[in-house]
């Protein structure tokens, strides 16, 4: 006669599952909301909705189409300082290549960067080059360092050894395996996330607007606190296209790249 | 016989005018007529003292400033976990609707899909800023903040998994005659919860780092400590903000890799 197994214990899981509750429900007990306001949110949104998209200010679209080409501009040239620096320090922090106290002294700094928030950077580069685009796109190029210099290293991490193994026999050493083995294959996927760090930091430079640094952040962080309602919608409407025009565009790119990449069967999928 | 090599693929004048646009989109980011940025290299080379004493002051914290932090990080906490969970129980409904697999509906899927688009297009420090502008100070405009960014990156992010997994299951369902919410209901959300509970789980962390910048605006939490101790050069207390933050993030990565090696 055959017994059936006795049924795998839930207890541990219930458990776990009773703690988060408790714990998701502190918070928002315990959290300091004002609720009400919550409530009269609908009403006012649509209120501000109609001041801002009823009567857009489109008399000021052509300074708002040059402030967004600023703000592309510093997302662009951040984005590249950003690769440009990350792609040899994270092929150093990379298991296999550099040594291991440069690894791990690599690996703290890309986690402090990732610590510090964009707009620190920027205001401490502020009193370097001062209130001016260039200072946007510096932080933003430092700032992405510790996500970018992340990816580049566990993407190095991802490939397949037979590549690297092939060049260690014949007799290639350290700087040879990467030129030709790690290099080659783990391009593409680099080449996606340099196009992935442009869009993230398309909306990152807005956030650096809020300093000062100039582009549509600063515009549009301005016309909120003059209570320029119907500018403030024309703006959003530019954003709102803007970035999806380049979400689109970069978006393509990235998928043409990474479709290239698979074909060739370099890349282990994750 | 001779052995016959191919030839080598003419690769040059593509590459070339690869690296041409780059070179040319690169040149137009940096026309200050048209907007684009100027690169002034030389005032790092005249003024790298300012930042450079900034950051020797920065690297001084001052712990003593600690115990003032703990109830404004709580805050921030608070907001991240409230803010992921409402975005989480959101979200599932919203990714079934915006995959196609799980909606064969193109116009429902259609529109679902550019609502989220549209919600991602706008930076969370303009959410912020506008609801602040609504809501007034506090945590809401934070909280809510925090929810929008955490459903356009939830949802983005796992419907396009799903559009990209293979869906054998999907079928058989299918031919055993289950309608599309069974089929949702039974096997697409069981099969794609572990793809859920890891940008659940992603956008728990990043919360927390958003919440720093937040305070900025006056959307509460750690953020609005920190711009306060900035306002007032009080850089030691500065780092100790930015180490506290450095810490909870850790922590919160450590423990969402526990969970997500238990959910895999």
């Amino acid at each position: 006669m055959s017994a059936l197994p006795a049924p795998p214990s839930k207890t541990q899981a219930t458990v776990w599952s009773v703690i988060a509750g408790l714990a998701i429900l502190a918070c928002l007990v315990f959290l300091d909301v004002d609720w009400a306001a919550l409530l009269g949110l609908p009403k006012s949104s649509w209120e501000y909705g109609v001041l801002m998209f009823s009567d857009p200010t489109w008399s000021k679209l052509p300074r708002a189409l040059f402030e967004t080409w600023r703000s592309i501009s510093m997302a662009w040239l951040g984005a590249i300082g950003c690769v440009v620096i990350s792609i040899p320090l994270g092929m150093l922090a990379a298991h296999g290549v550099g040594p291991t106290w440069l690894r791990l002294a690599l690996r703290g700094l890309f986690a402090v960067i990732r610590a510090v928030p964009e707009v620190i950077i920027a205001l401490i580069l502020l009193t370097v080059t001062g209130l001016t685009p260039f200072t946007g796109a510096l932080a933003l190029g430092i700032a992405g360092i510790g996500t970018q210099g992340k990816w580049v290293y566990e993407t190095i991490e991802s490939l397949n050894d037979d590549a690297s193994e092939a060049v260690s026999a014949a007799g290639g050493g350290k700087a040879a395996v990467l030129r030709w083995a790690l290099w080659p294959a783990a391009l593409p996927t680099l080449m996606s996330f340099a196009l992935y760090r442009f869009e993230l930091n398309i909306r990152m430079s807005a956030v650096l607007g809020l300093v000062g640094a100039g582009g549509i952040g600063s515009m549009l962080s301005n016309y909120t606190n003059f209570r320029e309602w119907g500018t403030v919608g024309m703006l959003l409407i530019v954003v709102i296209v803007a970035t999806m025009l380049v979400d689109l565009v970069s978006g393509a790119i990235r998928r043409r790249i990474m479709e290239g990449s698979r074909a060739r069967g370099l890349v282990r999928r994750r | 016989m001779t052995l016959v090599l191919p030839p080598k693929p003419r690769t040059w004048p593509k590459t070339l005018l690869i690296a041409g646009a780059l070179v040319a989109f690169t040149v137009l980011t940096c026309l200050p007529a048209i907007g684009g940025v100027e690169l002034d290299f030389a005032s790092i080379a005249k003024n790298w003292r300012h930042g450079a004493s900034k950051l020797a002051q920065l690297a001084q914290p001052d712990f003593s400033f600690l115990p003032r932090t703990w109830v404004p990080m709580l805050e921030t906490i608070q907001m991240a976990v409230v803010g992921a969970v409402v975005a989480a129980a959101v979200s599932v409904p919203l990714t079934l609707w915006a995959s196609r697999p799980t909606n064969p509906n193109s116009v429902t899927r259609g529109i679902v899909r550019t609502i989220i688009n549209v919600i991602r297009s706008v930076p969370d420090l303009v959410y912020a800023t506008i609801l602040v502008a609504l809501t007034g100070v506090g945590a809401l405009p934070g909280l809510i903040t925090l929810f929008l960014f955490d459903l356009g990156v939830v949802v983005k992010l796992v419907s396009e998994a799903i559009d990209s997994d293979k869906h054998a299951y999907l079928e058989a369902g299918h031919a055993a005659g289950a309608t599309q919410f069974q089929l949702n209901r039974a096997l697409a959300l069981p099969q794609s919860l572990p793809l859920f509970a890891n940008q659940w789980l992603y956008a728990l962390e990043l919360n927390v780092r958003i919440s720093a910048i937040l305070g900025i605006v006056g959307a509460g939490g750690i953020g609005r400590l920190l711009n306060e101790r900035f306002g007032f050069y009080a850089y030691d207390d500065v780092s100790v903000i930015i180490l506290e933050i450095l810490v909870v993030v850790i922590l919160i990565e450590v423990a969402s890799n526990l969970l997500r090696r238990r959910l895999a």
